[in-house]
């Protein structure tokens, strides 16, 4: 086990609306240690992507949060003052979003815009930064960087542009860097060369990643552990090879089973996914949003506690009764210990 | 092969130049007639205001293009004079509410909130005032002369820009770009200033192109009215307004500085049409 870098407890988002207040995410808990990579998976509407955003307190102007608390190195970051944040924002957090196309600022160079994010976060000298980005494209993979600084960002492609953004990104060595749906926007080549260069980023300077994504075939390729969410509630965590082959929850085991093979290519094999829709964040209140769709559901489910149980080391899950649904091959013994209680 | 490439690359050029015809062409008149009015005492053949009676209402002729008034003003000195005089101080208006309506558009925008209730409301207040009304009601405080009309326009001036602004920064504010920049911790004026600002000033400056033929003809009428430029000075409505009683005897004293205005207005308006052609060539706008 890892030091422990972020620490998020007990995370509830609300949106405020016309009337009262629609809940997104509900009592989110998660962790990243120190050079850890963490994938967070759901489909979209999970809440996902602004659990993540949390750690950075970057809501939108209607969203409300409240956690217990979301410790960065000890600190709560829910408790930081407007300075603080900023510097926690500049320092601790780096962030590459999903849409490398939106994401640059189209008037501007990117060299400057990397330059920019060196002198104002890193407290560089206009030369020294014009260096250090030249640099940092090298390590981002974009090579000729003296010539590409001067592009603007409509004249790079996608992946060039993610490349970019990742370089603002870790501009000021940031000890965690999040990739929300990072590759989502990019055909499977290039999305396989930023997930490369995410991992060696890691490798080479030890910062820990979180990496959201609605692709668990993304996340497993990467990721040391895994935490899957539905309808604003984490159904199930643990170390990625645990989760994806021994699911121990029915969500995660549907979605692991809905992702299409090319070993069946030809065959005509034809998936079902999972029936339904996800839920309305509405709609979503006690028990198991996934009960719906739950091919094990019964009543007890509309009222069933979600707090995580152990199934295994480090190894957790929200529904309590996998011993009754999950078959003997699949599950091992350590997986059944912690089981139902 | 290089021949090849050479045609084809000065084959798009040319293209590129015919499709920017309005570009060039706008700015071509513009330019000759800023030049022509920047350079005014030494291209004007007379002294603006020199009388002589003994050449008084003579039409267009080599000594005078543009004829001479009812007291031998020659004309085409007082045009260029005029010309000077209305271009620069409708280049410093417009300019003026530009600057600012943009930003307090901008800073509105982005901040929301009661300060942008606040802002939007006085905005479309005076937006749907009576423009010369207004303007007639500064001027009946500040008594005639340029300066009350300039104080007027620009008094009314700002709030299209603002209006303007805060729309176009509504919607960036929304945009990643923007979003990344506050994950980055950037200060708020850095993100205002260095990356909203740039992206959103375009439609701004398309509109003021409208603006400044709008706004020369509002000093030009003012004048014409008797409440801008006074006698014996020179500005084109002034000049136009003094012609009129000879329309029918000496026509060149009111039209042919009416023409020029036409021009000034026409170039200006080129120039507007060819930004945003150049616009949505590039894909933007």
């Amino acid at each position: 086990m890892t030091d422990p870098l972020l620490n998020v407890e007990e995370l509830s988002i609300a949106f405020r609306q016309r009337r009262g207040e629609l809940t997104v995410v509900r009592d989110v808990s998660f962790d990243v240690g120190v050079g850890e990579v963490v994938g967070l998976v759901g489909e979209s509407g999970s809440g996902k992507s602004v659990s993540c955003r949390s750690i950075l307190r970057l809501m939108p102007a209607h969203g409300v949060m409240r956690a217990r608390a979301i410790e960065f190195l000890g600190r709560d970051v829910t408790k930081l003052s407007d300075r603080e944040l900023r510097d926690h924002r500049r320092h601790n957090v780096g962030m590459v979003f999903q849409d490398p196309y939106s994401c640059l600022n189209p008037t501007q160079r990117v060299g400057e815009q990397v330059a920019e994010a060196l002198r104002v976060n890193a407290g560089m000298s206009k030369i020294d930064a014009r260096a250090r980005t030249i640099e940092l494209f090298e390590s981002v993979g974009i090579d000729r960087g003296a010539e590409r600084q001067r592009s603007y960002p409509h004249e790079l492609s996608g992946g060039m542009r993610q490349r970019v953004m990742i370089a603002i990104a870790i501009s000021a060595g940031p000890k965690l860097l999040i990739g929300d749906e990072p590759t989502t926007a990019l055909d499977v080549t290039t999305q396989a060369q930023i997930l490369a260069l995410m991992s060696r980023l890691r490798d080479d300077t030890g910062m820990a990643v979180l990496l959201v994504s609605h692709d668990f075939g993304v996340v497993a390729q990467v990721c040391d552990r895994v935490v899957v969410m539905y309808g604003g509630r984490v159904m199930e965590s643990g170390p990625v090879t645990q989760v994806c082959t021994e699911p121990q929850h029915p969500y995660t085991r549907a979605l692991l089973e809905s992702i299409p093979r090319l070993e069946a290519a030809g065959r005509r094999v034809r998936r079902e996914g999972i029936p339904g829709q996800p839920p309305n964040p509405a709609d979503v209140g006690e028990g198991c949003p996934f009960a719906d769709r739950c091919a094990h559901a019964s009543a007890r489910c509309s009222s069933v506690d979600m707090s995580l149980r152990p199934v295994g080391p480090s190894h957790v899950t929200a529904c309590p009764f996998v011993g009754e649904w999950s078959d003997p091959p699949g599950a091992t013994e350590s997986s059944r210990v912690g089981g139902p209680s | 092969m290089s021949n090849a490439l050479a045609l084809v690359r000065s084959r798009r050029w040319s293209i590129r130049r015919l499709q920017n015809w309005e570009l060039t062409t706008g700015f071509f008149v513009v330019g000759l007639l800023l030049v022509a009015s920047l350079l005014a005492p030494y291209l004007a053949p007379y002294p603006p205001n020199q009388v002589n009676v003994l050449v008084a209402l003579q039409g267009p002729s080599w000594h005078h293009w543009m004829g001479t008034d009812f007291v031998g003003r020659d004309v085409w000195s007082r045009v260029l004079f005029g010309l000077r005089i209305d271009v620069l101080i409708v280049a410093l208006i417009t300019y003026l509410g530009l600057v600012v309506g943009v930003i307090i558009g901008t800073v509105s925008g982005y901040v929301g909130g009661w300060f942008d209730a606040i802002v939007g409301r006085v905005a479309d207040t005076v937006v749907a005032f009576p423009f010369i009304v207004l303007v007639l009601a500064v001027v009946a405080i500040v008594g005639p002369g340029l300066k009350g009309v300039a104080i007027g326009i620009v008094i009314v001036g700002w709030a299209l820009y603002a209006r303007l602004a805060r729309a176009e920064m509504l919607s960036l504010r929304e945009q990643p770009f923007i979003m990344s920049t506050r994950a980055l911790g950037y200060s708020h004026l850095r993100t205002i200033f260095r990356h909203a600002l740039p992206n959103l000033v375009r439609t701004s400056l398309v509109y003021s192109t409208v603006d400044v033929v709008v706004n020369m003809l509002v000093l030009a009428g003012m004048s014409y009215l008797g409440l801008g430029q006074q006698a014996p000075g020179a500005d084109l409505g002034s000049i136009i307004a003094s012609g009129q009683g000879y329309l029918l005897s000496a026509w060149w004293i009111t039209t042919l500085p009416g023409a020029v205005l036409v021009l000034f207005g026409f170039g200006v308006s080129l120039i507007g049409d060819g930004i945003t052609r150049g616009d949505l060539a590039q894909g933007r706008l």
